[in-house]
């Protein structure tokens, strides 16, 4: 089916998500809390374009909305900016350290914030992926708790997470870098939780923790003789782990 | 006054809804009761002892009905009994002074009915609510319950049970106001089973109380409007979500289920047709989002109560994934009178596009508060002072807040505006489940923004970004104009924030949530600039920017201001005027609240 996104006529599949549509006509539409393996929550709100659809426009996020008839897609109306721009402002101002977040401000061109009160350490928006990450590989040890103003992402009675493996897959999705990550002495700290690193059997280098090892060996049946990295370490075993599922 | 002088077939009605029992309702009863068990053989016709739902007069009860006299008793004490059973269940007599009391004439009245409160309503979903025993079905029976889930399985096809729904014009009551026949037919027209009805009994709207009055008092109608719903869209299994502090709405609802089906109106071969359907009561996960639709069925699923984006309706993809129709309890309590009676008798009642009546709780500034349940159309003027008997204490009235947290403040300029879903939404407020809040002139509106904005800061999930940061910041500029720290640029940024949450939040919560801002902005907005401009709170609310002030010329020097003070800010001599000092004073307002000769004055801009 056809559709108009920003005047260009584009072909789209039933059902199939604006998002995607755009992305494949080169039409450049920000996200947040939406990644190519953990599709969309909707919880950004970063990625919101305007539909007419029968005459009537409404605000959607592009993420999610799929398209299942004639619509006519706007993704940077001057109102879309502006709210847009608001949005990166309230991030900003909840989350004012993080490159990621500096490097919207930028783009929206946001002076730094002086009515609102901000929390300098601060660095997660809330945008999920984590909690999202870590249930894709089927563990669900961290979660986000609290409503409201207070709502953060956390384990379990905020103690160290008794259910996670230490794969720090949920550091490697997180676009702002909030979530700590330390390694040292063949050791690996998240979560206030450390973890047993072990050894590469090919380079001798630490790479995998025992319980995340054990995990892909159990849960998984792959056939893991020994340890061995794939050179990139964390990023791409948390790649794999999610690819794998 | 005497009544009948015989006792036969007198019916004694306890109202034991959560405000009577909290009042003692249950002693009363309890008392009662062993008086009529007491009473010797002699008695050819032995009273009716019965308890009912909440009558909706919370703050006058505990109430005691007596039928068919009708003499209606309020604030009933345990102490009160021996008197009400000798002379009015035995002799008929009526005790004055435990009469209604009218507050637009003054006068007792023997049968709140006759007041001015009653006469204004219109009762159809509140139809049977304490008239009966909730926790009798053959009390429902009796008035003619199940007659129309006779009629639809009967003399009905699915299709002609939902074209008279939509025929009625009946809306949603949950807030929205969704043409219900429409949403019924949706879902009909979606060929994919089982499908599911469900009843939203979350009412998280803090004071409102209709909901749970229709649980607790009347529950069989929920439950035969659902009966009905299940079988025009082709629903084997319905879902009652009641909220969890509703204790005594899951009981009665339970009841209720359990006595259906052991009647035969639920279960297989309902009423010997060949229809099934089961329903059973789901506990509410507690926050006030669970009342979104999304998150309610997440709720019932078992999953975290969020609400999730949803572009597909709830007809086609709603309860693991199966179409589902949602309605409010009041939705349903609609449904049986409207197939009994026919869409045409419904849609006669009310405006061209608010059919029927609503439920409403009235409550705040005005003399009579209660459950009220008016046709669509009346005014809100009406409202307020015919049925409200006006503001408490001659004040003057200032506005009136409907449609629940997020709804909006409509000013006195608008109150001859009818109530109905279009004209509310208009004036930027709305229906909303029908809470309905009276603010005299001792009211802040901006107090109450931030009032409202505080509550949804903490019962937003915080899932999203414009509704958790957008909520939370505006609340910040709020609570900065109340202390007095506001700046120029402040109603702008709140306006342009407002915006971006109603139009890019993920749920209802947010998409409503700036309405007390926007609402208050839009008709008050001198009192805003008052704050932030002139630093004063005209109506002497924002401690920060209010002092007080006594007017010599009206000040008697009777000393009561300064005996009450807890500050002990206010001296004088007896007889002359008294005076505040207003460095120690903390700005509690007692003096003025406690001067009789409204001599204590409120002046703004407190010297930071
Ligand atoms: C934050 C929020 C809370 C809600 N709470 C309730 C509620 O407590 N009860 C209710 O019936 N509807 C509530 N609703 C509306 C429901 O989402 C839904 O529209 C309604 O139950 C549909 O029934 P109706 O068409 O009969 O009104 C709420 C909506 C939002 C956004
Ligand atoms: S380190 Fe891995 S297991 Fe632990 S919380 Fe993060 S994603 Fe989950
Ligand atoms: S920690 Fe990172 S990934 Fe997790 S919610 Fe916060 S910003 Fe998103
Ligand atoms: S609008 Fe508010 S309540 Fe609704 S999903 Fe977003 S954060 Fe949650
Ligand atoms: S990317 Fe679409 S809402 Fe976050």
């Amino acid at each position: 089916m056809r559709v108009i996104i920003d005047g260009k006529e584009c072909e789209a599949g039933y059902g199939e998500y604006i998002l995607d549509v755009a992305r494949r006509n080169g039409i450049h539409i920000p996200t947040l809390c939406h990644s190519g393996a953990l599709p969309g929550q909707g919880s950004c709100r970063l990625c919101i374009v305007e539909v007419a659809e029968a005459g009537k426009k409404k605000v959607v996020v592009s993420c999610l909305y799929p398209i299942t008839g004639e619509i006519e897609v706007t993704t940077n109306s001057e109102r879309i900016y502006r709210m847009r721009r608001n949005i990166v402002r309230l991030l900003a101002a909840r989350a004012p350290s993080g490159e990621f977040i500096k490097k919207l401000r930028e783009e929206y061109g946001i002076p730094e914030e002086t009515r609102f009160k901000v929390d300098e350490k601060e660095k997660c928006i809330l945008c999920g992926l984590c909690v999202r990450a870590c249930e894709e590989i089927g563990l669900s040890a961290i979660s986000t708790v609290n409503r409201g103003t207070t709502k953060k992402v956390a384990p379990p009675f905020e103690e160290p997470p008794e259910d996670c493996i230490g794969c720090a897959s949920c550091a490697y999705v997180c676009p702002t870098g909030a979530i700590e990550v330390q390694e040292f002495e063949g050791k690996r700290v998240i979560w206030n939780r450390a973890f047993e690193l072990l050894k590469c059997a090919g380079c001798g280098r630490y790479f995998i923790t025992r319980q995340q090892y054990e995990y892909i060996k159990n849960k998984h049946g792959i056939d893991m003789k020994e340890p061995l990295c794939d050179r990139c370490r964390q990023k791409s075993t948390a790649e794999k782990l999610i690819h794998l599922l | 006054m005497t009544g009948t002088p015989n006792n036969s077939g007198k019916t004694v009605l306890v109202c034991c809804g959560t405000g009577c029992l909290a009042n003692n309702s249950m002693e009363i009863y309890k008392e009662l009761k062993k008086r009529v068990e007491a009473l010797g053989p002699g008695f050819a016709v032995r009273p009716v002892l019965k308890t009912t739902g909440c009558n909706g007069l919370c703050e006058k009860g505990p109430i005691v009905n007596i039928l068919p006299d009708d003499i209606f008793y309020c604030r009933v004490r345990v102490s009160d009994v021996d008197e009400i059973f000798e002379k009015t269940i035995l002799r008929g007599e009526v005790i004055e002074r435990l009469l209604y009391l009218d507050t637009s004439t003054g006068r007792r009245v023997r049968s709140h009915k006759e007041s001015e409160f009653y006469r204004r309503q219109l009762k159809i979903a509140l139809r049977n609510i304490g008239q009966i025993d909730p926790a009798s079905i053959d009390d429902y029976i009796e008035r003619g319950g199940y007659n129309a889930l006779k009629k639809a399985l009967f003399e009905m096809s699915p299709e002609l049970v939902i074209s008279e729904i939509e025929r009625s014009g009946l809306r949603g009551r949950g807030g929205a106001g969704f043409p219900t026949g429409y949403k019924w037919r949706q879902c009909k027209r979606v060929n994919s089973f089982p499908k599911y009805v469900v009843c939203n009994g979350d009412e998280g709207d803090p004071g409102a109380f209709m909901d749970r009055s229709i649980m607790e008092g009347d529950p069989h109608s929920v439950i035969e409007g659902m009966i009905i719903g299940a079988y025009a869209v082709g629903s084997k299994k319905g879902f009652i979500y009641i909220r969890d502090e509703y204790s005594l709405a899951v009981r009665n609802v339970s009841k209720a289920i359990e006595d259906a089906y052991s009647r035969g109106f639920l279960g297989r071969g309902i009423m010997g047709s060949g229809f099934n359907f089961d329903v059973e009561v789901v506990r509410g996960g507690g926050a006030f989002v669970c009342g979104e639709s999304t998150a309610l069925m997440a709720s019932i699923e078992g999953r975290v109560g969020e609400p999730r984006v949803k572009y597909i309706r709830s007809t086609e993809k709603g309860l693991w994934g199966q179409p589902t129709v949602l309605n409010n309890v009041e939705t349903w309590a609609n449904v049986p009178v409207i197939i009994d009676r026919g869409a045409d008798w419904f849609a006669a009642i009310g405006t061209d596009r608010s059919k029927g009546t609503k439920v409403f709780s009235l409550v705040g500034k005005v003399k009579n508060t209660g459950l009220i349940e008016v046709p669509m159309g009346i005014t809100l003027r009406e409202i307020i002072f015919d049925i409200g008997g006006g503001i408490t204490g001659n004040g003057k009235f200032k506005a009136v807040q409907t449609g629940g947290p997020s709804g909006g403040c409509i000013p006195e300029a608008l109150l001859d505006l009818p109530v109905d879903f279009d004209s509310l939404d208009r004036a930027g407020s709305m229906m909303g489940s029908g809470g309905m809040i009276v603010m005299d002139e001792t009211t802040c509106m901006v107090e109450v923004a931030r009032y409202y904005l505080k509550f949804l800061s903490e019962e937003s999930c915080g899932k999203c970004t414009p509704c958790r940061e957008g909520i939370r910041r505006m609340l910040e500029i709020l609570e900065d104009i109340c202390a007095g720290r506001g700046q120029e640029g402040d109603l702008e940024l709140l306006l342009e924030l407002s915006e971006t949450v109603k139009e890019a939040s993920l749920c209802g919560l947010g998409k409503t949530a700036p309405n007390p801002v926007l609402t208050t902005i839009k008709y008050f907005e001198s009192e805003y600039l008052a704050h932030i401009r002139d630093k004063r709170c005209p109506a002497g609310v924002c401690r920060k920017l209010t002092s007080y002030r006594i007017n010599t010329d009206l000040c008697r020097g009777c000393g009561l201001c300064a005996k009450k003070c807890p500050a002990g800010a206010i001296s004088g001599k007896p007889g002359a005027p008294h005076i505040i000092d207003v460095s120690s004073c903390i700005v509690c307002g007692t003096c003025r609240e406690v001067c009789r000769f409204n001599a204590v004055e409120v002046i703004g801009g407190r010297s930071e």
